[in-house]
């Protein structure tokens, strides 16, 4: 963060000469700095992920939505109202699915008032509902911050402290009306150590960025549609966690799920736990999860057993961030004419011929890939085919956990 | 488009494990009575099969050791011959009589450079079967960015495995189920000796089937019988029911199954 | 697409695998399965269900009870389309003599696997037996031909045909009578008295507008029922054929081991472009890639493979053809009114007249939305759907007001002497419900034709009690 205060505005800086990059070639044509260019725009991302630091991947995030008059603003088509729940709907499958014991709250503000319309849970199922329900809502007067800052703190006071506790504001309005003094809620966000990022939907604002800077969060205003999906999608990584969280074990439970109850061993039909209160018929079955502490019954998971407070999950929700603790390393870019071989260059894991100028390789299997292949690994896999191949690397791999 | 215009691609990866190939062979794990020669004979026919249900069908088989994984078949894009090779394959589609023999003979002289040549010094009982799922989600990623516009193409994994679960290659395992899930492949694993439950898992997360088969004789009609229909048709025929999954994790530590355990809050894992 | 075989089927009767096999007599039938060609072709054609029934009982020597197929498929009650599914996956083996009925132990109706079929599948499928017709080794050809040099002869062979149909000057000097024979009797094209020339019927246009796979299949299924007047085996070609088209493309087959009759069918897939042989003694030949898509392009109307599409369609009605081939230039402008040439490109509209134009030449609507998609350029193919929608329901809606007249035949009541007449009789006739038109004022009426009597009847009944 600090630097680009440095920076400063785009405006203020010396005037860029883009056209200076583009250069034409032997042929006359701009083809191959086009080429450079998307070349570089695919691998940039890659580069932008920083290597092994402390993440929380517990979370507590408050998502806090905008529902003023500056959201039926059309800017974003249809509505920015419309096209904000859309993409946060995605955003909230994405965060569930990269972080899969954290916990997510909305919060909605219009009218100078804050009001809660989900509770911290576990489910997006809930959350996406929640999201859907709100586009029939009218927006209506001027959001307030402070208010909505406030309702979110209130919450996130209670949680535990090894968890990190986020608040995600997404603002169309530039102006906010607030009851009191603001610095004292971000005085009180600071002290509880609540990072709060926003994501403007039209310029920036002053208290905004102040509100950023002061709790360590990111302050950003969207260009486009496409960059909003990339900020929102920014904030499905876990963030690093403040040195101020402590880390501590916290116990779990991994429920087994018998399908069928066993004739013999006299299990019965039984209502699960979640579905206690509901009318309909739903979860009434002998199938499910069962608490290994209490034997109460869940029809889905993560949850948080009801009776004994003990967090269950299934082994691959652990897996599927696991990728965030253990990231790849970034693939050695290499010119095909330095691979000293006798016929074309293969890519490793897809077998093709590669064209291009460039290879990438890995550090610690030296196998070789495409860009393709590299980009594919990177962004999805999450693991080297060449490491996981070889016995030798994947040890490695396996001693490089057991250090963390 | 119509839905006759998907193409259906198959990925066999077949577990070469010369370990535990040898006491199957020598019939020391009881009755598994077949060598890996038979097993490829069997995967032939099956791959044969799968070729012909459809001219747009499209085949991959690799070979997974016990400390690499290779392409049986298609072969590498060669230097030189690359232009030859490309259009050869993109010709495979329509899938020949001849391409059957072109198949099958590939498959059998890479498996034996394999045997011959695949032979470390050390030799472990279990299978790098994470790699092989890695590099068989790559080249699906490949081929379905290389089907022209209008068409489709559906991909799934069968895994063949003989040998023991390797608890070490849990974390690349479950990373690729995951992208499998993601990109909609459906993974299925048919099992001729040692249950597993990393394939378990694979499977009930990618909706796919896992057999382990009664009968190691019969791999040809088990494979033709339950693994031959595509995912879309699978619900029309009456297949094994879905078994039960064990979700519990392994401890970071001595990688014992758990039925409780600590997961530390910031970087986590299981102790 | 599936458009486009309804519509053939409709008006050009472009039969699929299936059905054709179907129109043959049961010996010849079991005379194809013969050979592993023709087996693998049947296989691939049928349903999904069937060909796992198929693969199912392969390997299985008797017959297997009816009662367990029907096991295979789930059986749950609110599944019935999974059970009309395999009703017809049966009727389809039986009607192909795949399979066919045979009692298992226990005087139980059962199928098993005909012993032809059973065994050459086999063989195609683990090798073993004879092999195909001129799958002997070949010394390498000197003259060895590539693939674009076998793509551009079949194309410029086949080119040549359509040409010929419309009537066009270029390289028309290529067909042959046997082409010409075949045209006639399918009807595309017919002969006038005081022409020298045969010239195209509705039937040709449409045939046209179809895609070149499509258009090999329906001309192969022509010339094979001429066959018979020219005194060929029907049983001994088709296998050759079947057999071609599962050849790789781009490699050399002798033309050892085949009969008198192959070789003469032989020389006139040459004549078609469906194989490429240097001179007619010569000892080998190269199938086309139009042989190799006849498997293929069988039932799925899928677009060319082996070339790319040309036209852009835009939502102004305009339509940009990138050719410079005559052939395809005046494709378009059967439909099209053509407004610009160039080099490489055409333009032209799509205006309510040209579209109409096609439409009373027999044309129908679906086939030119076909036939803009299947030959649409690969820009157009990115884009979801394909064609602009506001075009394809426009040329819809033109092929509509073509039919704003309905006949009905009816019975015209006039001359009532008294409007209360009119009225007691046209009220009768509503309540019958065969009142067509009436007209108070006027004091007319059309009944139609089935109520004319009940209304006469009425009539005259009615006058008599008045009187």
């Amino acid at each position: 963060m600090g630097d680009e205060d440095e920076k400063g505005y785009r405006w203020e800086t010396e005037y860029e000469k883009t056209w200076e990059v583009i250069e034409e070639d032997d042929d006359g044509t701009i083809q191959s700095s086009v080429d450079d260019i998307i070349h570089k725009a695919k691998r940039r991302r890659l580069m932008e992920k920083l290597g092994n630091i402390r993440l929380g991947m517990m979370r507590h995030l408050f998502l806090v939505i905008d529902l003023s008059d500056a959201m039926k603003d059309q800017d974003l088509k249809p509505t920015r109202l419309a096209s904000t729940l859309k993409l946060l709907e995605h955003f909230v499958e994405e965060y569930f699915d990269q972080n899969p014991i954290s916990q997510l709250g909305i919060i909605t503000t219009r009218n100078k008032r804050a009001e809660k319309v989900a509770e911290l849970g576990g489910n997006p199922r809930r959350h996406i509902t929640t999201l859907q329900s709100l586009v029939n809502k009218t927006c209506q007067g001027e959001p307030s911050l402070q208010n909505s800052l406030d309702l979110a703190n209130q919450t996130l006071r209670h949680m535990p402290s090894h968890a990190s506790r986020e608040v995600l504001v997404v603002l169309g309005s530039l102006t906010s009306c607030d009851p009191g003094d603001i610095s004292e809620t971000i005085q009180l966000l600071k002290d509880n150590n609540v990072r709060c990022s926003i994501i403007g939907l039209a310029a920036e604002v002053r208290v905004c960025k102040r509100i950023c800077q002061e709790t360590n969060g990111k302050y950003f205003v969207i260009l486009d549609e496409g960059h909003y999906k990339d900020l929102l999608i920014s904030h499905v990584t876990p963030p690093p966690a403040t040195s101020t969280t402590e880390s501590s074990l916290i116990k779990m439970g991994f429920p087994h799920h018998s399908l069928s109850g066993d004739k013999n061993k006299g299990e019965k039909a039984s209502m699960c736990m979640c579905h206690l209160d509901s009318k309909v018929n739903q979860g009434f079955s002998s199938s499910g999860y069962f608490c290994p502490q209490c034997k109460s019954k869940y029809c889905e998971l993560p949850i948080e057993c009801k009776s004994c407070g003990l967090t269950l999950v299934s082994a691959p929700h652990l897996a599927r961030s696991y990728h965030h603790l253990f990231p790849l390393e970034t693939f050695m870019e290499t010119p095909v004419s330095s691979i000293p071989t006798d016929s074309a260059v293969c890519c490793f894991s897809c077998q093709i011929a590669v064209e291009d100028p460039n290879v990438y390789q890995c550090g610690r299997c030296q196998q070789l890939y495409c860009l393709d292949c590299d980009l594919f690994i990177h962004e999805t896999l999450h693991s080297c085919p060449g490491c996981a191949c070889s016995r030798e690397t994947q040890e490695s791999s396996q001693q490089f956990v057991g250090l963390t | 488009m119509t839905e006759s215009s998907v193409s259906s691609q198959l990925i066999i990866i077949v577990d070469t494990n010369p370990v535990w190939w040898g006491q199957a062979d020598t019939g020391e794990s009881g009755q598994n009575q077949m060598s890996l020669a038979q097993c490829l004979e069997c995967l032939m026919v099956f791959s044969n099969s799968h070729l012909m249900m459809s001219h747009r069908n499209k085949l991959a088989v690799i070979a997974a050791h016990t400390d690499k994984s290779i392409f049986l078949y298609p072969k590498k894009d060669q230097g030189g011959t690359s232009a030859i090779n490309i259009s050869e394959e993109a010709d495979q589609g329509d899938g020949k009589y001849e391409l059957f023999g072109l198949v099958n003979n590939q498959i059998k002289n890479q498996a034996r450079e394999l045997v011959i040549n695949g032979g470390s010094s050390l030799l472990y009982p279990d299978t790098v079967l994470a790699g092989a799922l890695a590099m068989a989600l790559c080249y699906i990623h490949r081929s379905e960015k290389e089907v022209g516009p209008g068409e489709q193409l559906s991909s799934r994994v069968l895994i063949i495995k003989g040998s023991e679960d390797n608890p070490e290659q849990y974390m690349n395992l479950m990373n690729a189920v995951f992208t499998a899930q993601k990109q909609n492949i459906v993974v299925d694993a048919c099992v001729l000796d040692n249950d597993s439950g990393l394939l378990q898992q694979a499977c009930d997360i990618t909706g796919g089937i896992y057999l382990k088969i009664p009968q190691v004789s019969g791999l040809l009609q088990y494979l033709l019988w339950i693994f031959l229909p595509d995912p879309t048709e699978r619900h029309k025929l009456t297949l094994p029911p879905k078994a039960q999954v064990d979700y519990r994790a392994a401890c970071f530590c001595h990688r014992n199954l758990i039925d409780i355990g600590y997961q530390s809050s910031i970087p986590s894992f299981v102790a | 697409m599936a458009g486009l075989s309804a519509v053939a089927k409709k008006t050009l009767d472009c039969k699929d695998l299936h059905s054709y096999l179907k129109t043959l007599p049961p010996d010849i039938l079991d005379n194809l399965y013969n050979h592993p060609a023709t087996c693998l072709a049947v296989f691939r054609e049928l349903p999904e269900l069937s060909k796992h029934y198929v693969m199912r009982m392969l390997f299985v020597e008797q017959a297997v009870s009816q009662t367990v197929i029907a096991l295979w498929v789930t059986n749950k009650h609110q599944d019935l389309i999974c059970f009309s599914e395999h009703k017809t996956s049966a009727r389809v083996l039986s009607e192909l003599r795949v399979w066919q009925e045979q009692s298992v132990v226990g005087d139980l109706p059962g199928w098993t696997l005909s012993p032809t079929f059973r065994q050459n599948m086999r063989v195609a499928l683990l090798g073993g037996e004879r092999a195909w017709i001129g799958g002997g080794a070949l010394v390498p050809d000197k003259h060895a031909k590539d693939i674009p040099f076998l793509d551009k002869y079949a194309l410029e062979r086949w080119e040549c045909v359509l040409h010929f149909m419309v009537g066009s000057s270029e390289g028309t000097d290529g067909v042959g009578n046997d082409i010409i024979d075949v045209l006639l009797h399918s009807g595309l094209m017919k002969s006038e008295p005081n022409e020298p020339l045969p010239s195209i019927t509705p039937a040709g246009f449409q045939f046209l507008l179809m895609d070149t796979s499509s258009q090999v299949w329906y001309f192969m299924l022509q010339y094979l029922e001429t066959l018979e007047s020219r005194e060929m085996d029907l049983t001994q070609c088709l296998s050759f054929l079947f057999q071609l088209s599962f050849s790789t493309l781009g490699k050399d087959y002798s033309t050892d081991g085949m009969t008198e009759q192959q070789l003469r069918f032989l020389q006139h897939l040459r004549e078609f472009g469906l194989v490429y042989q240097r001179k007619r003694k010569a000892m080998r030949y190269y199938p086309s890639r139009l042989a190799v898509n006849l498997a293929s392009g069988v039932t799925s109307l899928n677009t060319d493979t082996n070339q790319q599409g040309y036209l852009m369609v835009e939502t102004n009605y305009r339509v940009y053809a990138y050719t410079d081939s005559p052939l395809k230039v005046a494709l378009v402008a059967l439909f099209c009114e053509m407004l610009y040439r160039f080099p490489n490109m055409a333009v032209g509209n799509l205006s309510r007249e040209s579209v109409r134009e096609a439409l009373v030449r027999g044309i129908p609507a679906e086939q030119i939305i076909s036939f803009l998609r299947s030959h649409a350029h690969p820009k157009m193919l990115k884009q979801k759907p394909v064609l602009p929608p506001t075009i394809t329901d426009q040329i819809r809606l033109w092929e509509m007001e073509r039919d704003r007249f309905k006949f009905t035949d009816g019975v015209l009541y006039s001359q009532f002497n008294s409007q209360s007449d009119f009225e007691l009789l046209r009220d009768y006739a509503k309540d019958l419900d065969v009142l067509t038109w009436e007209n108070p004022s006027k004091r007319v009426m059309v009944v139609s034709r089935s109520g004319h009597d009940d209304v006469r009847r009425f009539w005259i009944r009615q006058r008599q009690s008045n009187n």
